[in-house]
C-alpha cells in the first residue's frame, strides 16, 4: 500500500515509462512514413511506366478515401455510407475554385478544406444522433442529395457532362503540378502526410475515445465522454481526408465527374476496408491496392466486372468474415503465441 | 426551376389528375417494392440492399413470360412467382449465413449481389434498352377525369397495390401465421423455443419481400423501359419511402410511397431537374424531425 | 451529500418512481431493495441521467442534477456500474482504465498526443491495484470472467474518483461464493474511499449484513428507510416484501 499510496500522493515512482514509449512509437510512425515516401519517389527513376505511376496515383486518391472511412467504420463503429459525398466535393470544390478565381493552388486546397469543414458539420449534425442504419441511410441520402445537386446545377457543374475544361495549375514555389512527375510526388506527399496524421489521429487519446464509443456508447457517456460531439469531430475530420483523396483526384483527371459522388464510391470505400481489414490502421490501404488491382485486371478480361466482383465480395463477407490484414496479424498473433509456449 | 409550371398546374384540374394519377401509381409501385424491404426489416432486422434488384427480375421475368406466351396474366405470375423463388434462395444460401454478424457484413453481401444481379441481366438480356409494350387488353382509349387522362391501366396497378396493401395489413393483424410472423420480429428466440421453425418464417418473409417486389416490377414493365441497373434508382426510393414511414410499418410504407410519388410527379413540373434532390430533401426533413420516420417506434 | 427530493417519474400510466425523497450523507453505505420492478433501476437511470425525471431534484452537495445529460452527470462526480456488466469488450483492461482516466481528466478528445497519457498512469495503476485487476491488464476485456468484468465495470466508475458510486446489484449472476468476495470488495473500497456508496442487492443475507442503512423501494414509492433492525421489524416491510420473498425461501 505504502507504493500506491505514494503515486497517490503524485510522487511518481521512476520515469513515465508509458510516455516514453507512446513517444517512440510516434517517431517510429514518422520514420516509417519518410521511408514510404523516399520509396515512391523514386519509383520514377527506376520505372519508365507511366501506368505504374498512374496506379500509384489513383491509390493515393482512394487510399486516403478508404483510410479516412476507416476511422469512421473501424475506429467508430460509424457505418457511413455516403462518406464519398465528401470525395466528390473535395474534387468540384477544388477544380472549381481553381477554374473560377486562379488563386495559388494551397490556397484553393485550404479553401476546399474549409468549405468542407463546413458542409461536414452542418451534414454531421444531422446524422450521427442516429444510430447504426439509420445513420447508414441518411448519410446517403446525403450523398444522393448532393449527387443530385451536382446534376442538376448545370451552370456551375456542367451537370452530367461533369467539369470540363481542365485546371489551371499555376506554378507555386517551383512546384509546378502541370509536370506529371510534380503531380507524381505532390500526390505522394499528400498520402503520406494524410495518413501519418490519420494514425496520429487513431493513436491518441481521442482515437480511444472513438473505440470506446463503437464498443459501448452508452458506457463511454458515462464515464463522461460526450458522444455527440466526438462523433461529430470524427466526421469532419474524415471528410477532410476523403476531400483531399478528390483533390488528387480531380488533379488526376482535370475535372471531376458525377461518379466522384455517386453512391457506388461510398460502396466501393466500404468494400475496400473489408477486403483489406478494420482492425489494422494500413488494412484500408492495402485494400485500396487489391481493390484497384482487381480493377485493372478483371476489366481488362471481362466485361462482366460486377459478377466478379460480387463473387470477390462474397468471398470475404461469408467465407473469410473477415479481411485480409485482419487474418494477417491473427495469423502473426498466434504463431507469436505458439513462439512464446515453445520458449515456456 | 419552372414555378409558373408547377402553379398553373394546380390551378388547373385537368392538369392536377394527370399528374396526380401519375403520382399515385408511382407511389404505387414504390409502395410494393417498400413494404417488401420493410416487412424483411422488421422480421428479419435485415436491410436488404438487394431489393431493387427483385424489381428488375420481376420486370425482365414478366417481359419474356409475355412474349414467349403473350398472357398478362402468365406475365405477372411469372414475375411475382419466379422473384419469390429467388428471394428464398438468396435468403436461405447467402443471408442466413450473415444474421449474427455486423450490419457491415449484411450491406456488403447485398452489395455483392446487387453487382452481380446486374451483371447477370445484362449477360442474359443484353445491355440495352427493352420494353415489354401494353398488353393488348389494355390498347383502350384512356379514360378523362375532370378534364385529365387517366390510363385504364394505371387503375388496375392501383388496385393491385391497394388490394396488397390491405391483404398485408389484415393478413399479419388477423391470421395465426400473421401472429406467428409478428412474434418472431419481437421475439426470434422465443418463438423458436416454441418449436416453430424461424429459417422457415424467416425465408418466407424474405421471399414474399422479394415476391412483392418482383410483382412491382412485373406491373411497372408495361409502362417502364427495362435496362440493368434500373433496381438501384427504385431501392434508393424505397429506402426513403420506408425511412420516412418508419422502417417495419406498412401504413407508413404507404403513406411515404404516396407522399414520395406526389413529389415526384409534381416536382418534375416545377424542379425539372432537381426532382431527385427534392425526395431526398424531403427525407432529410422528416428525419431531423423525427428520427424514426413518421410511424417507426422509438428505438431503445 | 447526495440529496434526493420529491423525484418521479411515470411511463404512461405506471409510477416507476413517485416522489422519492432520500439523502445520502457523505461517506455512507446504502442498500436499495425492493421486489423485481420496484423502481430501483429507475432511481439510478435518474440519479445518473440515463432517463429524465418528470420532476424532482437531485442535489449533489446542493447543485441540480436533475435533466442533466450522463456525460455531465459523471463528471460532476455521480459514477455508476450496472447490472449487466458494461465494459468496452474490445479494449484491455489497462486500455480501458487509461482511457477513463483520460476522459476524466476532461483530455478525452486530445489529437496532438500519443495514448496513454504519462498523466493517466499512477491513477490507472491504482484503480486496477485496488480492484485486483493488475494482473489481468494486458487481458482484452472480453475475455475477462463474469465476475471481473463486473469488477472492472466498478473500476471505470470508481476511476474518476467519484463522490458518490452507485452499484446496481454488483453481485448479479454470481455463484454464492463469488457474492461474498464481491460484497466484501464493495465493502472495502467503501471504507478505503470514504465515498458514498449506494448499491442494489437482491440477497438480503448479505444486505442485512452490510449495509449500515436500507431503504426499501415498492412500487416507485419508499416503504421504509432505516437500519437492518428497523427494516427487520418494519411491518410494512415484512408485509410488501419479506412476507412473500423472504419466507418462501427466495433469497435472490
Amino acid at each position: 500500500m505504502t507504493e500506491l499510496q505514494a503515486e497517490r500522493a503524485g510522487k511518481p515512482l521512476g520515469v513515465p515509462r508509458i510516455e516514453a514509449k507512446s513517444q517512440r512509437s510516434r517517431y517510429l510512425d514518422v520514420l516509417i512514413a519518410i521511408a514510404a515516401f523516399a520509396v515512391l519517389a523514386t519509383l520514377p527513376f527506376l520505372f519508365s511506366s507511366k501506368a505504374l505511376l498512374d496506379f500509384v496515383i489513383r491509390c493515393a486518391a482512394f487510399g486516403l478515401f478508404a483510410t479516412s472511412l476507416n476511422l469512421l467504420v473501424g475506429y467508430t463503429g460509424m457505418i457511413s455510407f455516403g462518406h464519398g459525398m465528401f470525395f466528390g466535393l473535395g474534387a468540384y470544390s477544388f477544380a472549381l475554385i481553381m477554374q473560377r478565381t486562379g488563386v495559388p493552388i494551397p490556397v484553393a486546397f485550404i479553401c476546399t478544406l474549409l468549405i468542407t469543414t463546413v458542409i461536414a458539420a452542418v451534414i454531421g449534425a444531422i446524422c450521427v444522433r442516429l444510430k447504426e442504419i439509420y445513420f447508414a441511410f441518411v448519410t446517403l441520402a446525403f450523398q444522393m442529395l448532393i449527387h443530385s445537386m451536382i446534376l442538376s446545377w448545370v451552370s456551375l457543374t456542367g451537370g452530367d457532362q461533369g467539369l470540363r475544361g481542365g485546371i489551371p495549375r499555376p506554378v507555386f514555389l517551383g512546384v509546378d503540378l502541370s509536370n506529371y512527375l510534380h503531380l507524381y510526388v505532390v500526390s505522394c506527399a499528400l498520402l503520406v502526410i494524410g495518413l501519418l496524421l490519420m494514425r496520429q489521429i487513431a493513436q491518441s487519446p481521442f482515437g480511444y475515445t472513438l473505440r470506446m464509443i463503437r464498443d459501448n456508447a452508452v458506457r463511454a457517456s458515462f464515464i463522461g465522454i460526450d458522444v455527440w460531439r466526438a462523433k461529430l469531430t470524427i466526421f469532419v475530420l474524415a471528410a477532410l481526408f476523403a476531400s483531399t483523396g478528390g483533390i488528387i483526384m480531380s488533379l488526376f483527371v482535370s475535372g471531376a465527374y458525377p461518379e466522384f459522388a455517386f453512391w457506388t464510391i461510398s460502396g466501393e470505400g466500404i468494400f475496400i476496408n473489408m477486403l483489406g481489414g478494420v482492425t489494422t490502421f494500413l488494412g484500408p490501404m492495402v485494400g485500396t491496392v487489391l481493390l484497384l488491382i482487381m480493377n485493372d485486371t478483371v476489366t481488362r478480361l471481362t466485361e462482366y466486372y460486377g459478377i466478379v466482383l460480387g463473387i470477390v465480395i462474397l468471398f470475404f463477407a461469408i467465407g473469410l468474415r473477415k479481411g485480409l490484414m485482419d487474418f494477417v496479424v491473427e495469423w502473426y498473433e498466434v504463431r507469436r503465441d505458439g513462439a512464446k509456449e515453445r520458449a515456456r | 426551376m419552372d414555378l409558373d409550371a408547377l402553379t398553373g398546374c394546380l390551378a388547373s384540374s385537368a392538369c392536377l389528375v394527370t399528374q396526380g394519377t401519375s403520382g399515385f401509381i408511382i407511389g404505387m409501385l414504390l409502395f410494393l417494392v417498400a413494404v417488401g424491404l420493410t416487412l424483411i426489416f422488421g422480421v428479419l432486422k435485415v436491410v436488404n440492399f438487394s431489393h431493387g434488384a427483385f424489381y428488375m427480375f420481376g420486370a425482365y421475368f414478366a417481359m419474356t413470360a409475355y412474349q414467349l406466351t403473350g398472357s398478362f396474366a402468365l406475365a405477372m405470375l411469372c414475375g411475382a412467382a419466379g422473384t419469390a423463388i429467388l428471394g428464398l434462395v438468396f435468403e436461405r444460401v447467402f443471408m442466413s449465413r450473415v444474421y449474427g454478424s455486423d450490419v457491415l457484413m449484411q450491406l456488403l453481401v447485398c452489395y455483392a449481389f446487387v453487382l452481380i444481379f446486374d451483371d447477370v441481366v445484362r449477360w442474359i438480356w443484353g445491355p440495352e434498352f427493352k420494353s415489354m409494350g401494353m398488353p393488348t387488353a389494355f390498347q383502350v382509349p384512356p379514360l378523362f377525369i375532370g378534364g385529365g387522362v387517366v390510363p385504364p391501366y394505371y387503375l388496375l396497378l392501383i388496385g393491385v397495390a391497394l388490394a396488397v396493401a390491405a391483404i398485408l395489413g389484415l393478413g399479419l393483424a388477423r391470421t395465426r401465421i400473421g401472429k406467428v410472423v409478428r412474434a418472431a420480429a419481437h421475439n426470434p428466440g422465443m418463438v423458436s423455443a416454441l418449436g416453430i421453425n424461424t429459417g422457415l418464417i424467416y425465408g418466407s418473409v424474405f421471399a414474399l419481400g422479394g415476391m412483392l417486389a418482383g410483382l412491382a416490377g412485373a406491373l411497372a414493365a408495361p409502362v417502364r423501359s427495362l435496362t440493368p441497373g434500373m433496381g438501384f434508382s427504385v431501392l434508393i426510393e424505397s429506402f426513403i419511402v420506408t425511412v420516412i414511414g418508419g422502417m417495419g410499418s406498412i401504413l407508413g410504407a404507404l403513406l411515404g410511397a404516396l407522399l414520395i410519388g406526389l413529389i415526384r410527379s409534381f416536382g418534375s413540373l416545377g424542379f425539372p431537374l432537381f426532382t431527385d434532390g427534392l425526395m431526398y430533401l424531403f427525407m432529410v426533413i422528416v428525419l431531423v424531425a423525427r428520427p424514426t420516420g413518421l410511424f417507426g417506434k422509438e428505438v431503445a | 451529500m447526495l440529496d434526493v427530493q420529491q423525484l418521479s417519474k411515470s411511463f404512461g400510466g405506471v409510477k416507476a418512481a413517485d416522489h422519492i425523497s432520500l439523502s445520502f450523507a457523505d461517506g455512507s453505505l446504502t442498500a436499495v431493495i425492493g421486489p423485481n420492478g420496484a423502481g430501483k433501476s429507475t432511481f439510478f437511470n435518474l440519479i445518473t441521467g440515463a432517463l429524465k425525471p418528470d420532476s424532482g431534484r437531485v442535489l449533489l452537495n446542493g447543485v441540480d442534477m436533475a435533466g442533466r445529460s450522463p456525460p455531465d452527470i459523471a463528471r460532476h462526480g455521480i459514477g455508476r456500474a450496472f447490472q449487466v456488466a458494461s465494459i468496452f469488450p474490445s479494449l484491455t483492461v489497462h486500455e480501458t482504465m487509461l482511457a477513463a482516466v483520460c476522459a476524466d481528466q476532461r483530455r478525452a478528445s486530445v489529437l496532438h498526443r500519443r495514448f496513454p497519457l504519462a498523466e493517466t498512469r499512477d491513477r490507472a495503476e491504482h484503480a486496477m491495484e485496488m480492484l485486483g485487476l493488475a494482473g489481468k491488464r494486458d487481458r482484452t476485456s472480453a475475455t475477462l470472467s463474469h465476475g471481473d468484468q463486473k469488477l472492472l465495470d466498478i473500476a471505470l466508475a470508481l476511476v474518476l474518483d467519484p463522490k458518490v458510486l452507485l452499484l446496481d446489484e454488483p453481485t448479479a449472476g454470481m455463484g454464492t461464493e463469488e457474492r461474498w468476495r464481491m460484497i466484501d470488495k464493495v465493502h472495502e473500497l467503501w471504507e478505503q474511499q470514504k465515498i458514498t456508496v449506494v448499491f442494489i442487492e437482491h440477497d438480503m443475507d448479505i444486505v442485512f449484513k452490510i449495509a449500515p442503512s436500507i431503504v426499501v423501494l415498492c412500487y416507485g414509492r419508499i416503504l421504509a428507510t432505516g437500519t437492518p433492525d428497523a427494516i427487520r421489524r418494519n411491518a410494512a416491510v415484512i408485509e410488501a416484501y419479506l412476507g412473500t420473498e423472504h419466507h418462501a425461501g427466495q433469497a435472490t
